[in-house]
């Protein structure tokens, strides 16, 4: 298979595929940030027609058009089928070629029986936000498939990852994670062991066609635990034309001899339009990651998942059922598994793995295994007179099983062969949205959600059994006027937590229950402005209040050398227990779009958190059997997380442009005076990209070029009150650089990359990757992409 | 006509669907820990050689990890005196407790005790050997010097290195599944 082929014979190929292919030269111009805007029309009346839906046919990219009827996307170099649809119109379908930035206007002739056929079906367009968001799709998206859902997301400025060694990545959103970041996994959200700095999320990312972060609070439509942000991983809409259709991604990586398999096959029958169906499967094994001077022990990992999905879609009402199973094996590194805080110093003080380890596919212990699975029905009524209704319910079973360094020192036991520490999370969300029908210049929805979850462990105890409901109401009422666009939102929850904790051992047992009832409120107040055709403006502010999750009162255990101990567990007496914390967000967004030469985003944003909860460690540290154990307390402060994105594209002649992103983020706990630990730490990328443009359709087209550098600081804003075990690592620039091009094959069109990262194999190390102490960062990694869309249906007779 | 039924039914199955959420089964409570592998106690019994009362010290955590600190004994030592050590490992949060000793014994390759006095006349040097007639440690000759000045106690270290890969008699491979001190003085 062409993933298994040796990276450099892999080059070769590709860039002889590159070199020798195409005309040279010819008319040339940037791709994928070309930009195709115009405005949507009445034919007759020549009247501008908001709310239409223009769809990218080959990406299932879809925008609306705003209230003067405009659209905008930012497209690649070629051949791209639009779909532009509206109710009481025929659709219409086109082909623009780009070759430049392109201007289109499209006229929509009415049709005499409206309600009938024209009608968007499956096309359904999240309204513009008035946070910041990120978007990954398309080529971008192509650009990181193979990676991990943390890892690719960091793509987006703002957004970074905690790192657990080469395989593990936690989405950090303006440097807030974990209880504070909400994943919607198709449309539901992700419910697991979220609290743990090490665990990744549990979602294969070759089922999104499309990655968005909304980066800021949105804890009115998302609940509560969205503080620091969003991240919505979105699969592709359900087929809606007759025929059968596949695509298939095969990535080959060189550092850590990554392969990865993933296929998906959708289809819509004619007998029955109204029924479409997909199925997807993924497989990944990855080796030992190698840095340039070692190879990282035991850093293999593998992935499995697959998922299923089939939809019933007429215009007034459809439903669907959505099954995905991701499962997953990592290698942990055996140096960062200590007993105590002499073999932590020990270990930080070689800072490099103790026993040399040869390039392996093998997963030794300590390892994490873990399941995820999803089930989920929704369905939709629309009616004319009444809106639109929505319903999703969901189940998702979570089984987390983490193994030792060591089996256990019992025969017996070892035999058994049982995960060290063992969780199984089973949640029931149900969500019911009710948009009505606009008001004048008012729209809006209502929304009831609730949750039920049940957590608990086998093995040693860490965090307690716990049974959690949530029941929660929101009303977000939105108002549109030709240039602005006001957004309203309130939201109540009531939490209900019932904690079930192991005191004592055998021969003197009991369960000790608590139960703890919140009833939290959010509000959010946004608005966006278009300034003119090339600026808009937007500000958010928000308030919300989030409710201490069961890890936060009660965690009491060892891991990795570390004893974690709940705010609750260690309350002196007469201390009231842990409180929810209040987060008050604002945040300031300018886009320059649609220009010939500078697009771009700056935002600004503070988040204020009022009994922020986080983790001090306790000094001296207590004494236990294994000596002196790092401690960390959870605590309530007050936060302030303050910070600038900016991301830009400078298009210095048609074929050359300039990219650069940069991120800045402080956090300050303001009760100590002091700063926050893990922030990340100053950042900036800039690259530059060719693209040829052949102007007749030869067998390779898009193709691109382009170079960069990735350069982060060394971060010196940490605490002086906290103890780290070392140093934050000095500062790094990285160069990398991709080609790629799309090859007609017969009547294929298949999209082949290469990307080099880490190219001149640097050594370093970064902060925000919790096995720095213990060893470098992946040295020089070459990945090869490729990309097949097939399509089997004969043409009508 | 049915299609209007179809659509009103399936609207209503719509709207209660939220409501039918329920537990299927009834939600668990945790149980004790018995698979968990912990040490809890510490024993080491010294023996005389020329006879007379064996010293013990202990370590004792029964409650495990957490919760209610250790109690620490004092060893107490005789002058100039030449004692046949043997450690003992519990685990006490086990009803009755389990001998973690034995296991030791059972896997002497993949274990090594470090014992380090300070600040006190005691040399410990291990007597048992593994397998690869390398050190283990549960049985050791103390021998005692002079006694400790007045008013001075030093300690001695009982680091247990759990080493199932790559034992070679030095303290450095593996992690340590146990480390306590034990306050001691010869007089």
């Amino acid at each position: 298979m062409l993933f298994l082929l040796p990276s450099r014979l892999g080059l070769l190929a590709l860039l002889w595929i590159w070199l020798l292919g195409g005309p040279r030269a010819g008319q040339a111009q940037p791709a994928c940030t070309l930009s195709l805007s115009g405005r949507v029309i009445d034919h007759e009346s020549r009247q501008a027609l908001p709310g239409a839906t223009v769809l990218l046919l080959d990406t299932r990219e879809a925008v609306i058009t705003n209230v003067d009827g405009y659209y905008h996307f930012q497209l690649c170099a070629g051949v791209s089928r639009l779909q532009v649809s509206f109710l009481g119109y025929e659709s219409e379908t086109l082909e623009v070629r780009m070759a430049g930035s392109v201007v289109h206007d499209i006229r929509l002739h009415p049709v005499a029986v409206a309600l009938r056929g024209a009608v968007v079906r499956g096309t359904r367009v999240a309204e513009q936000l008035p946070q910041a968001t990120g978007t990954i799709a398309g080529r971008d998206l192509q650009q990181t498939r193979g990676q991990s859902l943390g890892e690719a997301l960091q793509k987006i400025s703002g957004v970074t990852a905690i790192q657990t060694g080469p395989s593990i990545f936690k989405p950090l959103i303006h440097g807030l994670h974990s209880n504070r970041v909400t994943i919607l996994n198709n449309g539901v959200r992700q419910e697991g062991q979220q609290w743990g700095q090490e665990h990744g999320p549990e979602i294969d990312p070759f089922i999104a066609s499309r990655l968005t972060v909304v980066k800021g609070a949105a804890s009115v439509r998302y609940g509560s635990d969205a503080i620091g942000g969003v991240v919505l991983v979105e699969p592709r809409l359900l087929r809606d034309s007759v025929g059968t259709g596949a695509e298939l991604h095969l990535v080959g990586m060189s550092n850590n001899g990554l392969g990865a398999f993933s296929g998906l096959v959708e289809g819509n029958m004619r007998r029955l339009p109204a029924l479409s169906w997909r199925v997807q499967g993924t497989a990944k094994r990855a080796g030992t990651a190698r840095t340039p001077d070692y190879v990282i022990p035991n850093s293999s990992f593998a992935e499995y998942d697959f998922s299923g999905a089939l939809g019933w879609r007429k215009d007034t009402y459809g439903g669907e059922i959505f099954f995905s199973q991701f499962n997953t094996k990592l290698g942990i590194l055996p140096d960062s598994h200590l007993g105590n805080q002499s073999d932590f110093d020990l270990a930080v003080g070689r800072g490099r793995p103790l026993v040399p380890q040869n390039f392996s596919y093998a997963i030794g212990r300590p390892f994490q295994q873990v399941r995820h699975d999803l089930l989920k029905l929704s369905g939709f009524v629309r009616t004319g007179t009444a809106g639109r209704l929505t319903t999703t319910l969901a189940h998702q079973t979570d089984v987390r099983d983490e193994y030792d360094r060591y089996r256990p020192r019992n025969d017996n036991r070892a035999r058994l062969n049982r995960p060290e520490l063992s969780y199984t999370n089973r949640t029931t969300t149900a969500d019911l949205v009710w948009e009505h029908k606009p008001l004048g210049k008012l729209t809006g929805s209502v929304g009831l959600s609730g949750t039920y979850q049940n957590n608990r462990y086998d093995g040693r105890p860490f965090i307690p059994f716990y049974t959690n409901k949530v029941g929660g109401v929101f009303l977000i009422e939105r108002w549109h006027s030709k240039q602005w666009q006001l957004e309203a939102g309130l939201r109540l929850d009531r939490r209900d937590l019932e904690t079930r904790r192991a005191i004592g051992n055998s021969g003197n047992f009991f369960v000790a229950t608590d139960r703890f009832q919140y009833t939290t409120p959010a509000a959010s107040l946004g608005g966006i402005f278009d300034a003119s055709r090339h600026l808009t403006l937007s500000a958010t502010g928000s308030l919300t209040r989030r409710a201490p999750a069961a890890n936060e009162r009660f965690s009491d255990g060892v891991h990795n050398g570390r004893f974690d101990i709940g705010f609750d567990l260690n309350r002196p007496d007469g201390v009231p227990p842990l409180s929810p914390e209040t987060a008050l967000h604002a945040g300031l967004t300018a886009t320059w779009h649609n220009n010939p030469r500078f697009n771009g985003e700056v935002s600004v944003y503070q988040t204020y958190i009022q009994k922020y909860i986080y983790q001090v460690p306790v000094l001296p540290p207590p004494l236990n059997i294994r000596g002196v154990v790092a401690t960390f307390l959870f605590q309530q402060t007050d936060a302030m997380y303050q910070g600038v994105d900016v991301a830009g594209t400078y298009t210095l002649s048609p074929q050359w442009q300039l990219v650069g992103k940069a991120a800045v983020v402080r956090a300050r706990d303001q009760r100590l005076n002091d700063y926050l630990i893990f922030t990340p730490a100053d950042r900036a990328e800039l690259s530059l990209r060719h693209d040829w443009h052949e102007p007749t359709a030869g067998r390779f087209t898009r193709r691109f070029a382009q170079i960069g550098a990735y350069g982060v600081a060394r971060q010196t804003r940490i605490p002086t009150e906290v103890l780290d075990y070392a140093l934050p690592p000095t500062g790094y620039v990285l160069l990398g650089a991709e080609i790629g091009t799309t090859v007609q094959v017969g009547r294929l069109p298949l999209d082949v990359s290469l990307a080099g990262a880490n190219l001149l194999n640097q050594t370093y190390r970064d902060y925000l990757n919790r096995f720095r102490y213990f060893t470098t960062e992946m040295g020089r990694n070459v990945t090869l992409r490729l990309r097949v869309p097939l399509e089997f249906t004969k043409k009508a007779p | 006509m049915k299609d209007v039924l179809f659509k009103k039914s399936l609207l209503g199955l719509l709207v209660a669907a939220p409501f039918f959420v329920a537990s299927c089964s009834k939600d668990s409570d945790p149980e004790p820990g018995d698979d968990n592998e912990q040490i809890t106690t510490v024993r080491y019994v010294l023996t005389p050689t020329t006879g007379g009362n064996a010293v013990t010290v202990e370590y004792r955590d029964p409650d495990g990890d957490g919760a209610a600190a250790p109690t620490i004994g004092t060893l107490t030592l005789a002058p100039n005196t030449t004692y046949t050590g043997r450690l003992t490992l519990l685990d006490e949060t086990k009803t009755p407790p389990e001998n973690i000793t034995e296991e030791i014994e059972d896997e002497s390759d993949e274990h090594l005790f470090v014992f380090t006095p300070t600040g006190t006349n005691v040399t410990v040097t291990i007597t048992d050997r593994d397998e690869k007639n390398l050190p283990v440690g549960l049985q050791t000759r103390v021998v005692t010097g002079a006694a400790n000045a007045t008013g001075t106690t030093g300690s001695l270290r009982v680091v247990l290195r759990h080493q199932p890969e790559g034992k070679d008699g030095t303290p450095t491979p593996g992690d340590t599944d146990v480390d306590v001190n034990f306050p001691t003085v010869v007089r």
